[in-house]
């Protein structure tokens, strides 16, 4: 129903982790802000759930020069978002213990889409790039492709490459460290 | 494709937690409908007057038989929403609610003042009164010079609505001696 003159009461990335933190909401919940607004995520299905853990397992070679985090709150504030991408590879610092991660921590953002296609791409990509997170990798498991997305702007990520079983991946910051696609999608 | 998102709607429970929490501030004007937090359109000098003069006439005429209310929220638990409509005209006692909440069923009738929020308020707001089983609202609409009254709730939405317009006198049902010309609620 349209809804004229009338506007959502929006939350911001501070307020929306203050109430996570203050266990406002059920533990059981997966809940992502975005734009403002709270969103429940969709369970996470096995095939989803094996491709996240094999792309954590391969990034993990990538220690000691970076993080991964998976599935756990990404504040950008600036959106009043806080989505929690499945794999998030970050510069590893010294600090996390008294600071969260921010978007200029991030070197490259992951999602994998298994019934979310929609919503990662045309939502959760563009916040990603609006960020300035400087690359995100797009697994869709229902054609078999990684959309991988570079050069990040206020109106989306600049560049988009598609690549297919057979093909080669490196993070632009890690350009010598090359996962095959097959070994993510299986 | 299936959508895998939804909004998270909240509860009366934890839109009044979020209050507690401080998350919202005592006067930021939001209202909870059907589980999201709405910002409330800011009021006008004429949305004000017509508030102020129902005030005045309601007080007046119904003395110690109700109790006006005036933008106060009223918990609709089964809808989940927590609207603050313009003027709320309750059943009359003596504890002025002190102890407990006023329900739906203490409501005698619902004023909503609109201008620019008048399809909001006839297509999201009144249905919702009708569902939560208020028996009367009115709509006084500012954009066609008139008062909507509605009766007879129902979950669909209120069986009978009349239109009143300059001239006409309107009576709540509650109070058959109480009348109000429309041109002095509309100013």
């Amino acid at each position: 129903m349209a809804v004229p003159m009338t506007k959502r009461r929006l939350l911001t990335a501070d307020e929306f982790q203050r109430l996570a933190a203050q266990g406002f909401f059920p533990e059981d919940e997966r809940l992502e802000l975005i734009r403002g607004e709270i969103f429940e995520m969709s369970p996470i299905g096995d095939r989803h759930a094996v491709c996240v853990m094999l792309i954590e397992d391969m990034l993990a070679d990538l220690r000691p020069k970076g993080i991964v985090s998976t599935q756990n709150p990404l504040r950008l504030s600036r959106q009043l978002s806080v989505p929690q991408p499945d794999v998030v590879l970050l510069r590893r610092r010294r600090d996390f213990q008294s600071r969260p991660p921010y978007p200029e921590d991030v070197f490259l953002v992951i999602e994998v889409a298994e019934t979310s296609l929609v919503h990662d791409r045309d939502v959760k990509i563009p916040l990603y790039a609006e960020n300035g997170i400087p690359e995100a990798w797009l697994v869709d498991l229902n054609s078999d492709t990684i959309f991988v997305f570079r050069r990040p702007s206020s109106r989306g990520y600049q560049v988009t490459r598609e690549y297919r079983r057979e093909d080669e991946i490196s993070p632009e910051a890690f350009p010598e460290f090359r996962v095959s696609v097959r070994q993510i999608l299986g | 494709m299936a959508v895998a998102y939804q909004r998270r709607l909240l509860t009366i429970e934890e839109y009044h937690q979020m209050i507690e929490a401080g998350i919202l501030s005592e006067d930021e004007r939001v209202e909870l409908i059907r589980g999201e937090m709405i910002e409330m359109t800011p009021i006008g000098n004429r949305h004000a007057g017509c508030v102020r003069w129902l005030i005045r006439s309601f007080s007046s005429t119904f003395a110690s038989r109700a109790i006006v209310d005036a933008q106060d929220p009223v918990s609709l638990g089964e809808q989940q929403s927590e609207p603050q409509p313009d003027i709320v005209l309750l059943r009359y006692r003596e504890d002025c609610y002190r102890s407990q909440q006023p329900r739906p069923e203490d409501v005698l009738l619902v004023v909503e003042v609109a201008d620019s929020s008048f399809i909001y308020d006839r297509d999201v707001k009144i249905p919702l009164y009708a569902e939560a089983g208020i028996s009367e609202a009115w709509l006084v609409a500012f954009p066609s010079d008139s008062v909507f009254s509605y009766c007879d709730p129902s979950p669909a939405g209120y069986r009978k609505v009349r239109q009143y317009r300059r001239g006409d006198v309107i009576t709540p049902q509650a109070f058959p001696d109480g009348s109000f010309a429309v041109d002095e609620i509309l100013g």
